[in-house]
């Protein structure tokens, strides 16, 4: 007998698992091996590490880590880094293979009940006829679905239990799937749609279940990352888990990213907010000094050199030549500041050397490599920070609604594209 | 039928004796406050930001301006007038006659006729077809637009969706994209089938050429197009490869050519657009002189409908 309580190793985000996380003691006093877990979770390979034992007290291990790793991961990384990727790659590999295990242990209803809760779904009946909801599914389609997802899984010959996890056996609402559908997780043209109901095998069912919680973990980090944008990050314990995780990621990720996600390297100004492609192209008097020392400079920097994903306190750590500031990020900025009516620096030249204070250059006209960290290097605001300090500047488009900080934008637009592009 | 531009006369009368708020949709009355009007006084839509708290202001504000054109958006916000707070959006199907793909008239440029807009017509009644059998979709509805047909779906399920999703919802329903199994009987497999031997059908010898065929090909083509168009329903596609010198490239070009046509069907542009502003029915279309109506009854569509008082009393 498994407990209720269970379906939290399945969903960290259900009520039962937010009653553990409240539970959970201070930071400072996280146990070793919790702290342990949350830094191996990304390195999980075998069955025995994603498997979680029924006591409480594995339940609350495993829901404490989960957080854990998310929060540290949000303390040195930005959204949809490769970083958050690992994370959410690996949460959504233990999930499907928990899921795969509980149905071979006959806990079907048990995975059934936590699907039950975001996507409304059906079983479609199999007396003689396979119908759903009243509408049959000519027996023909139903093997064609069988051994297309055979054929997708590269299976040749599988014996019986194997066979019914593509034996088609569920349906679930295509509108539910709209999660998956906006991050490319499932494609409407690839379902098999019969009267609203997408036809699914169990084996689907775990991958829609775990790319859901995947993605919801993908939103979770990045708001994380935005309430740290404003508030800072809470404890150096976090920023240990996130650099330990961080150090993990394997090395062949690193070079795939480089050619397939893009994040790294040159502006894609096509992808900045509107906020900032308003402030570059110059405000007036009473806004300059918030567009262009505060937004456009913590902007430009971060989104030029640091989307390989950490946060750090000197720019030297991510760059080993200081042409990158000279050359491509401070030009953009006093060409805004020239749009500025009256232009910025003219009526305010000593801004300027303010522009590298907040670079973190300290107060200079001729920043150096050696000078990265002389000063605090400014993280750039969140969205409502920019609501209030500089109001004309904001005029959100429909993006803008899905995030809470302009660099947020800018990543998760370059991830999309780049989603799109390689076909993910 | 003459399309022709109204005057400002013209506009003033629709206003004052033939417009009535009774000739709104009820998706649009029961969402007035919530929804942000555009109008045009000649010089594009460029007046947007408006709202109205009652239908009785819209009323006055009509007869009032008399606008060349007046628009209300897909979306719903909290403060329409500031575009802020975005609620939902209705999901919209643009099937403009002028912007066909393929068509049986000689029309050309931006005009339109009864012909063009009659297949404009049979498109969007296909796509309500999909929307509602397959993807279950139930508050579908028609707009006669003046140059065409909008099919706007105002069920909940779909009006939260962002623009990735819309976009594969356009996918799905124009059939632009090849399914991994094509002899499916159900699903999107049997919507492809249909929508590509549509389109097979209306393509000329020319249109053929233009692809890269070779002439003698294309003529075989037209001359055997029912066993084309056989083959294609059954989901054969491949043994169009049988044709004499439809290679794999030739057989390729031509399915690719064909996913593109589809897709041109409706102009995905509207669909992705969580803020557009669409032609408010029961307005008039002055580009046309005619009247932008709410169609409840499409398959006995008659254009004599949407043409108005002063229109008729013209002839």
């Amino acid at each position: 007998m498994i407990a209720p309580g269970y379906v939290a190793i399945l969903d960290p985000f259900a009520p039962e698992a937010q009653d553990i996380v409240r539970a959970s003691p201070p930071l400072e006093s996280m146990p070793p091996e919790i702290i342990e877990r949350a830094i191996n979770r990304v390195k999980w390979k075998s069955s025995k590490e994603r498997i979680v034992d029924t006591s409480a007290s594995a339940i609350q291990s495993e829901i404490w880590s989960f957080y854990l790793m998310c929060q540290g991961i949000a303390a040195v990384s930005y959204p949809y880094s490769r970083e958050v990727r690992l994370v959410t790659e690996a949460t959504r590999e233990a999930i499907k293979y928990r899921m795969y295990d509980l149905f071979k242990r006959r806990h079907e209803d048990l995975c059934l009940d936590v699907v039950e809760r975001y996507f409304k779904f059906v079983q479609l009946e199999r007396e003689g006829r396979i119908k759903l909801k009243n509408t049959e599914i000519p027996r023909e389609d139903y093997f064609k679905l069988r051994d297309k997802r055979l054929a997708e899984d590269g299976v040749e010959i599988v014996d019986d239990r194997a066979l019914s996890q593509y034996v088609p056996k569920y349906a679930v609402r295509w509108t539910d799937l709209a999660l998956l559908m906006r991050y490319r997780r499932a494609e409407l043209t690839k379902l098999y749609v019969v009267n609203g109901w997408a036809v699914i095998t169990p084996r689907e069912l775990w991958d829609i279940f775990a790319n859901f919680i995947g993605t919801k973990t993908e939103e979770y980090i990045a708001s994380l990352y935005e309430h740290f944008s404003e508030s800072g990050v809470p404890s150096k314990l976090l920023n240990s888990v996130g650099e330990k995780i961080s150090a993990l990621i394997p090395p062949e990720a690193e070079l795939r990213e480089r050619f397939i996600r893009i994040p790294r390297g040159k502006l894609r100004p096509e992808f900045f907010p509107p906020c900032v492609k308003k402030a570059l192209g110059g405000v007036g008097a009473g806004g300059r000094n918030y567009a262009i020392a505060v937004l456009l400079t913590s902007f430009l920097s971060y989104a030029r050199v640091s989307p390989s994903g950490k946060v750090a306190m000197r720019m030297a750590d991510f760059i080993d030549d200081i042409s990158i500031v000279r050359e491509e990020i401070v030009p953009l900025i006093l060409e805004a500041a020239e749009h500025c009516n009256p232009p910025f620096f003219k009526d305010q030249p000593q801004e300027k050397a303010n522009i590298f204070y907040h670079l973190g250059f300290g107060m200079t006209l001729e920043p150096r490599l050696n000078d990265s960290g002389k000063s605090k290097w400014y993280r750039t605001p969140n969205c409502n920070k920019v609501q209030i300090s500089a109001p004309s500047l904001c005029e959100p488009d429909e993006f803008c609604r899905k995030i809470k900080n302009p660099l947020t934008y800018y990543y998760r637009r370059l991830a999309e594209q780049a989603m799109e592009r390689s076909g993910d | 039928m003459q399309f022709r531009e109204a005057t400002l006369e013209e506009r003033k009368r629709f206003y004052s004796e033939e417009w009535g708020k009774k000739d709104l949709p009820d998706f649009i009355l029961h969402t007035l406050s919530l929804r942000e009007f555009g109008f045009d006084y000649g010089e594009g839509p460029s007046h947007r930001y408006n709202q109205f708290m009652t239908v009785e202001q819209l009323a006055d504000f009509l007869k009032n301006k008399s606008p060349y054109a007046a628009y209300a958006s897909v979306a719903l916000y909290e403060q329409p007038s500031m575009r802020k707070g975005w609620l939902k959006s209705e999901l919209v199907f643009d099937v403009d006659a002028k912007d066909l793909p393929l068509k049986s008239c000689n029309c050309s440029g931006g005009a339109v006729c009864e012909k063009c807009l009659d297949e404009a017509r049979q498109i969007a009644v296909m796509f309500a077809e999909t929307l509602r059998s397959d993807l279950d979709l139930h508050n579908v509805n028609f707009v006669y637009s003046g140059r065409g047909f909008h099919v706007r779906v105002n069920d909940d399920a779909v009006m939260t969706m962002e623009q990735t999703e819309r976009a594969q919802i356009i996918e799905y329903v124009t059939g632009s994209v090849v399914p991994a199994d094509m002899t499916m009987a159900l699903g999107y497999s049997h919507i492809f089938r249909d929508r590509v031997a549509r389109t097979f059908e209306r393509l000329s010898e020319q249109k053929m050429l233009d692809i890269g065929m070779r002439k003698a090909l294309a003529q075989q083509l037209i001359k055997e197009k029912d066993k084309v168009l056989a083959l294609m329903r059954k989901g054969q596609l491949q043994e169009l490869q049988n044709f004499s010198g439809m290679g794999e490239k030739t057989f390729q070009q031509l399915l690719e050519s064909l996913k593109k046509l589809n897709s041109e069907l409706t102009d995905g542009k509207v669909t992705i657009d969580t803020k557009r502003i669409l032609r408010l029915p029961s307005s008039l279309h002055s580009g046309v002189s005619m009247k932008c109506i709410l169609v409840r009854n499409i398959e006995n569509f008659s254009i004599e409908d949407a043409i108005p008082k002063f229109a008729r009393e013209r002839a």
